[in-house]
């Protein structure tokens, strides 16, 4: 059902109550963005997100839930490749790339929602992902955005992007792949009809990654069209330049991703409006692309004015994309401002890339919300319960019942031994 | 990218090189060498000396010891390299007194497994000398003579309060080569890091590294991989026998091998399963050396009784997973688990294989420490912070010099602005012997020659 009232209003009306779906949270800290963590009750149904009040009468019909001391935040909005890869080493549990599709693939739609890193990554706060293409050749495929809650059925907004990567990570000349790009792009733009386009050989004889179907073709159609933005991938401060450069030759929108050096040419992506996606904590000169890279970077970008959004891409990254949590605590220890630093991890991700309805805690929105014990970008604080599109999510992970298993005093065997 | 990045890992930390050659070692080498003496302690000696030291008394802060225990209204006074007292209203001559009210001071972090300069930044192949690819068994090779004594990685893990690194070589190999225990410190040699004293380590692994870079010409199954370690100590017995009646014959290998059948060099050993640990104990007892430390352990926790039982630690993480089929069966309790193992005689490290997790080994513990009590475990911060210090010192040989905050030890110190177990909390100054090596609110760091010409790092 949907309301249409004032508060006021909602105190005097009859409300015919989805007693399943209805749930009043109240007196959370509630992350509210720019303004930080304000006392409020909010109440949810039908799995949207009513009303965020300061003093909520009470809903007979409704769960209440006294989280008075928690933190509410919007469900964390994750750039990662979750559902999609299981154990990283063992090909056949991969789905991030593809041999047949360049620029029309879409990974999302292999995604598992039993995989065990979503279930993990879920019980830590994570509401939904930004689904990533692996590398492949000169364009990964597309950026879709999944929720992943529990159950078969999932809510997807997309595509979202185009991904690729520029700077020594392609295997050319950096020149060459400038003059690629702005060749292959202008060919697709004078294209009468894609749909009558079977697939092309950009280059005859060449690399393989040069072919591209009618599918791919249509992909960077949305680009040229200004449907989608490309997403690059580029860390060398000369090579942002080139980037921005080539996105405004070619009137296309741009993100930008990763970054390491992005600090020393903030003010170029502050004035072009390019939103970035980076990891905080990367700070190693990890390539001779990214020797400037330091923990200043979100510094530096805030200071210009970038819109930022973060990932989390240490070690075991892609099984762990939860721990973005860390990263934006990090970046709030490197001089970053916290409501900007938990925006990122939340909001700025949907605003980045124009979702719907996803990433603030404001009536209307989708009801994507965690209940934290704790400052949520603090080391030591736990999830207690994760809402998402109003539906209270089962947290339960092999990871605890393997935890559980062996915490138990018992003498058998593990086999014999409790699964919960 | 995101995959691009694990790829990264995998390839260059865990996997090593596929490459496959016949090893330029695989021959014995014999002869006589009248020099030689004693190799892990002879001519490859440290030079390491320290800067000189402060004459400091640090009041006011809260001080976990590394030892366990954490002590309030306590003052440390260290000058000459070594702490010199620890206590109430300290007085020495000399001293400066410095007010760290609202601080936290730990020992010095030890990193029981890095491998920052053997792997280091930028990461490309010409300088990618972690792994000897060529042989299953490379017992001959030392990680210190491939170390970039200029990585710019160093000064990244001394601003998260590292102050002593153990340095591996790659897991490619049944036996990979000896780690070596390096300070913190920079200079233009790799015999200047070196931790005076320190003994050497044998780096082992099992599992899937090895059987894959060596399947075409074994081995190829963890059978394989058992009956390679079974044979190299065989041979090495044999060796050892031999110097009895020719006691000038050298074998690197071997030597390498004796040196841990004889208890002078400590036994590393990357290993995930639970079961295969239990393996690796096994041939232990078979051939009656000491395992000082299980890698990566992934399952430890399904065993922590049986390594409590052993006396052997296991290096961890907080939570990595997912990487490969031996690393599936996470537990983010698994530190916790180890760590109170009959009744807290279990020996947990919390190490990072990882330029990037080395610069916040801290944040590791906590994630480590809040998993074990929602797990149920009552373990105090104090504790988590044996999990950097002592017992990695253990694990490395070096608790008698470092590790732990007491009287003659090395003044290995970390002042952190915070709890050190906060993600918002940073180490303010770091002392190595006594000496001031970083300072973040002065902007005082080394930085390597690979550092000049390039905008430097800085503090806020």
């Amino acid at each position: 059902m949907k309301y249409f009232f004032s508060t006021f209003l909602f105190i005097s009306f009859v409300l015919i109550p989805h007693a399943d779906d209805m749930v009043v949270v109240k007196n959370a800290n509630v992350f509210l963005g720019q303004n930080g963590f304000l006392q409020k009750d909010i109440l949810i149904d039908e799995g949207e997100i009513i009303l965020v009040e300061d003093n909520l009468p009470s809903v007979p019909e409704a769960e209440l839930i006294d989280a008075k001391g928690k933190y509410v935040t919007p469900g964390l909005i994750v750039f990662s490749a979750l559902g999609l890869i299981e154990i990283a080493s063992i090909d056949q549990t991969d789905d991030t790339t593809s041999n047949y599709y360049n620029a029309g693939f879409d990974p999302s739609r292999a995604y598992n929602p039993f995989s065990q890193a979503v279930r993990l990554n879920r019980s830590k706060g994570v509401s939904s992902t930004v689904h990533m293409p692996g590398a492949s050749g000169f364009f990964s495929g597309l950026l879709t955005y999944t929720k992943i809650n529990d159950g078969l059925k999932q809510k997807k907004q997309g595509p979202l992007g185009l991904f690729t990567s520029y700077g020594e990570s392609y295997n050319d000349s950096r020149a060459a792949t400038l003059q690629f790009m702005d060749d292959f792009f202008n060919f697709v733009r004078q294209q009468d009809n894609l749909s009558q386009v079977d697939n092309i050989q950009f280059f005859s004889g060449t690399n393989n990654e040069y072919q591209f179907t009618r599918r791919d073709l249509q992909a960077v159609e949305k680009v040229l069209s200004g449907e989608i933005p490309l997403v690059v991938s580029v860390n060398k401060a000369t090579d942002i330049l080139n980037v921005i450069r080539f996105a405004d030759r070619q009137d296309i929108n741009l993100v930008l991703w990763s970054v390491d050096e992005g600090h020393l040419v903030a003010e170029e992506i502050a004035q072009a409006e390019v939103p970035v996606i980076l990891d905080p904590l990367q700070n190693i000169p990890r390539s001779f692309d990214s020797l400037n890279s330091t923990y200043l970077n979100v510094v530096k970008l805030r200071d210009a004015g970038v819109k930022m959004s973060f990932y989390y891409s240490q070690d075991a990254g892609p099984h762990n994309a939860y721990l973005a949590t860390q990263s934006a605590g990090n970046a709030v220890a490197m001089g970053l401002n916290y409501n900007d630093a938990l925006m990122s991890i939340t909001s700025n991700a949907s605003e980045i890339f124009n979702l719907v309805d996803v990433g603030i805690i404001a009536p209307g929105y989708d009801a994507d919300i965690v209940i934290w014990d704790g400052d949520p970008l603090e080391l030591m604080t736990n999830v207690e319960r994760v809402f998402i599109d109003g539906k209270d999510q089962d947290l339960s992970n092999r990871y605890k019942e393997l935890t559980n298993r062996y915490i138990e005093k018992s003498d058998l065997p593990n086999s014999y031994r409790s699964r919960k | 990218m995101i995959r691009n990045y694990l790829l990264l890992i995998i390839v260059i930390l865990l996997y090593g090189c596929s490459e496959q050659a016949s090893s330029i070692f695989s021959q014995d080498i014999d002869g006589s060498a009248a020099k030689f003496e004693d190799d892990t302690h002879g001519t490859y000696n440290s030079t390491y000396r320290p800067l000189s030291s402060e004459n400091i008394i640090i009041k006011n802060a809260i001080i976990f010891d590394g030892n366990g225990n954490k002590l309030e209204n306590t003052e440390i006074h260290f000058s000459d390299g070594l702490i010199q007292a620890i206590g109430q209203e300290l007085v020495a001559e000399g001293a400066e007194v410095i007010d760290a009210s609202g601080k936290y001071i730990t020992p010095g972090i030890i990193d029981i497994h890095s491998h920052m300069g053997v792997y280091p930044a930028p990461s490309v192949r010409t300088s990618s000398d972690g792994n000897e690819a060529t042989n299953p068994v490379t017992a001959e090779v030392w990680a210190e003579h491939s170390v970039w004594s200029q990585d710019p990685q160093y000064k990244l893990a001394l601003a998260g309060g590292v102050t002593t690194f153990h340095v591996l070589p790659g897991s490619a190999n049944l036996f990979g080569g000896r780690g070596v225990t390096l300070k913190n410190v920079s200079s233009n040699t790799v015999p200047d890091m070196k931790f005076p004293n320190a003994p050497h380590s044998l780096k082992m692994a099992c599992g899937e590294n090895p059987k894959r870079v060596y399947s075409s010409r074994g081995p190829s199954t963890r059978m394989g991989n058992v009956a390679g370690y079974r044979q190299a100590w065989i041979e090495a017995e044999n060796f050892k026998n031999s110097l009895e009646s020719s006691p000038s014959r050298r074998n690197l290998r071997y030597e390498t091998l004796v040196g841990v059948l004889d208890g002078e060099i400590l036994s590393h050993i990357h290993c995930y399963r639970a079961d295969e640990m239990a393996t690796m104990i096994n041939i232990a007892e078979e051939f009656d050396y000491k395992i000082a430390a299980f890698h990566h352990a992934v399952e430890a926790y399904k065993i922590a009784d049986l390594l409590a039982d052993n006396n052997i630690c296991a290096a961890l993480w907080a939570d990595w997973w997912g990487f490969k089929h031996e690393a599936y069966d996470m537990s983010i309790a698994n530190v916790a688990i180890v760590d109170q193992a009959r009744n807290g005689q279990g020996c947990a490290i919390v190490h990072s294989d990882s330029e990037n997790g080395i610069q916040r080994l801290n944040q590791e513990a906590a994630k480590a420490l809040s998993a074990g009590r929602e797990a149920g475990f009552e373990i105090s911060d104090a504790r988590a912070i044996t999990w950097l210090t002592k017992n990695p010192a253990i694990a490395a040989g070096i608790l008698e010099q470092t590790g732990t905050i007491e009287i003659g030890k090395n003044a290995d110190i970390v002042v952190w602005s915070g709890h050190p177990l906060s993600v918002y909390s940073k180490a303010d100054q770091v002392y190595i012997d006594g000496a001031l090596t970083f300072d973040r609110l002065n902007n005082f760091m080394p930085h390597t020659d690979f550092d000049l010409g390039i905008e430097l790092w800085e503090s806020e």
